[in-house]
């Protein structure tokens, strides 16, 4: 399985080096710079992925190393016993941080987090107890052997091993549901909690994953090197941290430990090199971010492409059935009072930007089947409204129902549980990644899942197949592997479209998605749409007036932030109010 | 008056910072990237000076000239050679992340031939205003090359702000930063302002340096520390108000003299960074802060 | 067809994105104070062409000549300093900066002084163009509609004095009230003297005030017959 092989590679790799060399300066080398490849592991998953630059790694590799001094030197607890001791007091502080500093995100968090470190080195250079600003030495190694020779082997083995676990537990969860939606999350956060990404959620899950592996490291350092530093937790440590996983590679678990051992070796490699390494190490680093900003791994992996002919990637095949089956299954069967049923109320919404009134006491209900029109001037308010009902834009005043449910303090994330899905203006797909795939993230049922949870279960397999059907479904199967940025912006609002109605929403919300579409496009647009409405209530943005009044049942019109028309389509063609504002005469 | 003199004291270190968390602002409202060098930069102009001056013997005018000099055409090579790699070529780098690693490294880099050139020793560059410190009012006194930085920071930083404001040529600069594409459109030159900035900054960062070193002395490692402070007024700023960033340099030196002579001397910074960190999580927004950050 | 420069004349234009090939060999020739519509299906080339006199994007081989000077492959300033202005899809608004402020960088490619930019003609002919942008004018442009973000974005361009202006796209996502005033407006622009290009997906409007059409498809530029 192949989340399974950057763990063997560690342990072949890593139980040969230390069997050959373990007694040499080499090896001493090598076993150092998996502790470091241990932190490095951690930061690839919570700054490569999500995107999220936290300067706090330094901080915890600190705690779990002075963790185990302390815990050696004053307790003489051995240091493999201390260091899971050490890992859960970590994790706890972790909680405690984390849920304070990522209420932020982006260089507010960056900037946060930047004080992590110097606060660290402020305290421990002043705290005698813990060795002040020279460090703490301990005796306890990891391996408890009798002689040098064994130690250093053992101790070298049980870093491997270690290392390999913390490994192979990164590239499950990468490679797993929740990885995906990490990835949205760290590309496009709005986006990820539109998809019903737990977004809070899994930023503290993340910054508690990088800080226990990170003292995690701490604690192998101190068991294996015998001293802690005070310099361990200061900014050029944390600095140097960084280089390694840029070298390495960002996205790169493996890669991050590779540019561990690389940046190691280097600054040991010669006389020449180990005094002027500020110098190689901003070479280097310029050099790789030049050739490909995903360090080793990223060269490594264009290499390798290059060189192995390309083998086409085969989508799953979805389910074949007699008939075109329909698009999904509507989740509750059309009764016979439908009409009188309202699944959507909008409660004399308001909201203001700035002194402006955007939206002034808009008013209005939809039944659970349908399709129906918004149109109005530009600035009418009507992509707010659709922000209001979607959750991403809180009412000023006012609510919204859904079901009957008060769902205005919802966030997206809620709301998109409740079967309420949207397209936006401009296309937010997921650069980078397949058709597939981005519309997959719609599909995935793991929003409720810990993070840890998914070192053992993984049911992305199930959310693609899902998508593959609503794709085979929409006739867009050959575009099914192909990466979203290579398409045109047609195709791109088709996918868009496809993510929106892949998990079979209740009320399904669509921002202009005929503009820039060709009139046998939007022909084939307004088909789809109408075959919507049979399943669901689609309420339709617009400004196609020809194809809104072809196919939506009623038609609401803004002007000025006020429902100024609510009607059907053929009291909308001869209305004087509507033909005087939308069409100019 | 202790506090008095505190708060003298804060405003001339602030005012170290205002003038770098201005370079870091400026830099970034133009080109986007977050210059992690500028620190270094200054530390270059300090050595730089020092080492011609009292090593080499040469008068104090030239060895400033050929000092800045020196900075400015390795800015423009950087800008030239790498920045140009990295923003112009066909694979054009995007994303804070990345940006940000490039100074990163640079700093790395001028850290290194700095210990070649310089030693690991303090040095300062000789006062350029020479003398016992001025007394203002009621016994207050504070270092003539304080009060050189405070001027400077605010001559430079007015300067800045009138040519943002009332020129086209500022205004194009801006545009750059907002929209690199439709500012091409018009017949802006985009890498040009930023090889501009880029080399500006540098040169600005080497007369702060020289003009700020002889109250606390450099070594080649003080670079990393102004950067930081410099980056983290900046901050405060959002990074892309300059006036902001000025008074938010200034408050942090005047906070961090406060908690230096009140509260404690060991722990006066770990207080500051504490408060810093705490008002950035409260405020995000307040302080001016993007919501988030695009990959 | 008259025997004088041609405003714009194009031979053998071709763009291409990596392997790619967005736009082969086009080749149409524009009279001075033509206008001429653009159309074709999404993605097939037209944005490309544009792009590429525009010198936003390098072509090659490919021979644009503007009033019979020779453009330069890839160089934007050359071609808006020789009077080829683009208003490009999507606007490309300089968010931060005041809606005014984006029309007078319109003028940079003709003056440095902004005193001159603003006491300008080409500068106060902009802001006649769309007098409803008149109160909006100290907001940020990214605070703007859509609507009046392409009114600013086609006065930018105006700005810029250009005897040949280049608009992609002007109605996308726009209400038809809005288009209507847009194409108002470059109808105003026609009349002046400008030559003009016009990228619409959708002909009908364009044509109203386009003699001529060229039809891009699949990157093959053809022209249509006349309407």
């Amino acid at each position: 399985m192949k989340s399974f092989r950057p763990f063997t590679v560690i342990l072949v790799v890593g139980v040969v080096v230390v069997v050959a060399f373990g007694q040499q300066y080499a090896g001493s080398v090598f076993v150092l710079a998996l502790c470091y490849g241990i932190v490095t592991a951690g930061m690839a998953v919570q700054i490569g992925f999500s995107q999220q630059i936290v300067f706090s790694q330094c901080v915890f590799m600190a705690f779990g190393a002075y963790g185990v001094a302390m815990l050696n030197t004053h307790l003489g607890m051995a240091s493999l016993v201390a260091t899971p001791v050490v890992m859960v007091a970590a994790g706890l502080v972790a909680l405690l941080l984390g849920a304070v500093v990522t209420r932020a995100s982006g260089l507010a968090l960056a900037v946060a987090t930047l004080m992590l470190p110097l606060i660290a080195t402020g305290y421990i250079s002043s705290a005698g107890y813990l060795g002040g600003s020279v460090g703490a030495p301990l005796t306890g190694n990891l391996w408890p052997g009798s002689s040098t020779q064994s130690i250093a082997i053992g101790n070298g083995l049980v870093t491997v091993v270690i290392l390999g676990l913390v490994v192979l537990a990164a590239s499950r969860i990468l490679s797993s549901d929740v990885g995906l939606e990490l990835y949205v999350l760290g590309v496009d956060e709005p986006t990820a909690a539109a998809m019903g990404v737990r977004t809070p959620r899994r930023r503290l899950e993340l910054f508690v994953l990088g800080s226990v592996f990170a003292a995690l490291g701490g604690a192998v350092y101190a068991g294996t090197q015998l001293f802690v530093p005070a310099t361990l937790a200061s900014p050029t440590a944390e600095l140097a941290l960084l280089m390694m996983l840029f070298v390495g590679g960002r996205r790169s678990v493996l890669g991050a430990v590779a540019g561990a051992v690389a940046i190691q070796y280097l600054s040991g490699a010669s006389n020449w090199v180990s005094v002027n390494i500020l110098i190689v190490e901003g070479v280097l680093l310029t050099a790789i971010l030049l050739i490909d900003p995903d360090g080793l791994a990223g060269i490594t992996r264009s290499l390798a492409t290059r060189l192995r002919p390309r083998s086409a990637v085969a989508p799953p095949t979805p389910s074949v059935s007699s008939a075109p089956p329909a698009l999904f299954t509507p989740s509750a069967l059309p009764s016979p009072h439908e009409e009188d049923r309202v699944l959507l109320e909008c409660d004399e919404v308001s909201k203001e930007y700035g002194g402006l009134t955007v939206l002034d006491d808009v008013t209005l209900t939809l039944p659970p089947r349908g399709l129906f029109g918004l149109c109005g001037p530009n600035g009418a308010g009507k992509s707010t409204l659709l922000g209001i009902i979607g959750g991403s834009v809180p009412a000023a005043r006012g609510r919204i129902l859904l079901d009957g449910e008060d769902v205005t303090r919802l966030p997206p994330q809620q709301r998109f549980g409740l079967g309420v899905s949207r397209t936006f203006q401009a296309v937010h797909l997921i650069g980078g990644r397949t058709v597939l795939d981005n519309v997959a993230v719609a599909c995935l049922t793991s929003h409720r899942s810990g993070l840890v949870t998914r070192l053992f279960r993984s049911e992305l397999a199930a959310a693609r197949q899902r998508a593959a059907q609503t794709l085979d479904r929409l006739g867009m199967t050959a575009l099914s592997g192909r990466d979203v940025s290579s398409l045109t912006l047609e195709s791109q609002r088709m996918v868009e479209l496809a993510r929106a109605v892949a998990p079979g929403p209740r009320l399904l919300l669509l921002d202009e998605p005929a503009s820039g579409l060709s009139d046998a496009e939007r022909r084939r647009l307004g088909e789809l749409l109408t075959e919507l409405a049979g399943l669901t209530c689609v309420l339709l943005v617009e400004h196609d007036l020809d194809l809104v009044a072809q196919i939506s049942q009623r038609i609401f019109v803004l002007a000025g932030g006020r429902l100024v028309f609510d009607g059907g389509p053929a009291d909308f063609r001869t209305s004087p109010v509507v033909n005087s504002l939308l069409v100019g005469l | 008056m202790k506090f008095g003199q505190l708060v003298i004291a804060g405003l001339v270190t602030g005012s170290i910072y205002a003038v770098f968390a201005v370079c870091v602002s400026v830099w970034y409202r133009v080109s986007n990237i977050l210059n992690l060098a500028v620190g270094d930069f200054a530390m270059l102009g300090a050595l730089g000076v020092d080492d011609l001056v009292r090593v080499r013997n040469w008068p104090l005018p030239a060895a400033i000239a050929v000092t800045l000099v020196t900075v400015a055409a390795f800015g423009y090579l950087y800008d030239r050679v790498v920045l140009h790699l990295a923003q112009d070529g066909r694979r054009v780098h995007e994303g804070i992340v990345i940006t940000f690693f490039f100074t990163f490294a640079l700093s790395f880099f001028i850290d290194g031939v700095a210990k070649v050139l310089f030693g690991t020793d303090v040095h300062a560059a000789p006062a350029l205003w020479s003398g016992r410190s001025l007394s203002l009012l009621s016994g207050l006194h504070v270092e003539r090359a304080g009060l050189l930085v405070l001027a400077c920071a605010v001559i430079c930083g007015s300067m800045f702000w009138l040519y943002i404001r009332y020129t086209l040529g500022g205004k194009a600069m801006e545009a750059s930063g907002e929209n690199a594409l439709g500012a091409r459109i018009v017949g802006i030159d985009t890498r040009r302002y930023r090889r501009i900035i880029f080399t500006g900054t540098a040169v600005l960062a080497a007369v702060f340096g020289i003009i700020e070193s002889p109250i606390t002395g450099y070594t080649y490692l003080s670079g990393a520390t102004i950067s930081l402070t410099g980056f983290i007024a900046a901050a405060y700023g959002g990074f892309r108000q300059p006036g902001r960033a000025l008074v938010a340099g200034l408050v942090i030196g005047v906070t961090e003299a406060l908690l230096g002579g009140y509260v404690s001397a060991e722990y006066g910074d770990t207080v500051l960074y504490a408060i810093l960190a705490a008002l950035v999580l409260a405020w995000p927004r307040g302080l001016g802060f993007e919501a988030a950050v695009g990959g | 067809m008259s025997t004088e420069t041609p405003a714009l004349a194009v031979t053998g234009l071709s763009v291409a994105y990596g392997a790619m090939v967005a736009v082969h060999d086009a080749t149409f020739a524009l009279a001075p104070g033509e206008a001429c519509a653009i159309t074709g299906p999404n993605g097939n080339g037209k944005s490309s062409i544009l792009m590429g006199l525009a010198g936003l994007v390098r072509r090659r081989p490919g021979d644009v000549r503007i009033f019979g000077a020779r453009a330069p492959s890839g160089d934007v300033r050359w071609a808006a300093r020789h009077g080829l202005t683009l208003v490009p899809e999507r606007r490309q608004l300089y968010p931060g900066l005041s809606a005014s402020d984006n029309i007078v960088l319109g003028c940079y490619s003709w003056t440095s002084s902004l005193a001159k930019a603003r006491r300008s003609a080409p500068f106060g002919m902009a802001l006649e163009l769309f007098p409803e942008i008149r109160p909006h004018l100290g907001q940020p442009a990214g605070t703007l509609s859509g609507g009046q973000q392409q009114m600013v974005a086609i006065m930018r361009g105006l700005a810029s004095d250009p005897k040949i202006l280049a608009v992609d796209e002007p109605c996308l996502g726009l209400a038809e009230a809005v288009s209507r005033r847009v194409y108002a407006a470059l109808a105003r622009i026609h009349e002046a003297g400008t030559t003009l290009i016009v990228v619409e997906e959708a002909p009908k409007r364009a044509l109203v005030i386009c003699a001529r059409r060229v039809e891009v498809r699949n990157g093959v530029a053809t022209w249509a017959g006349e309407p």
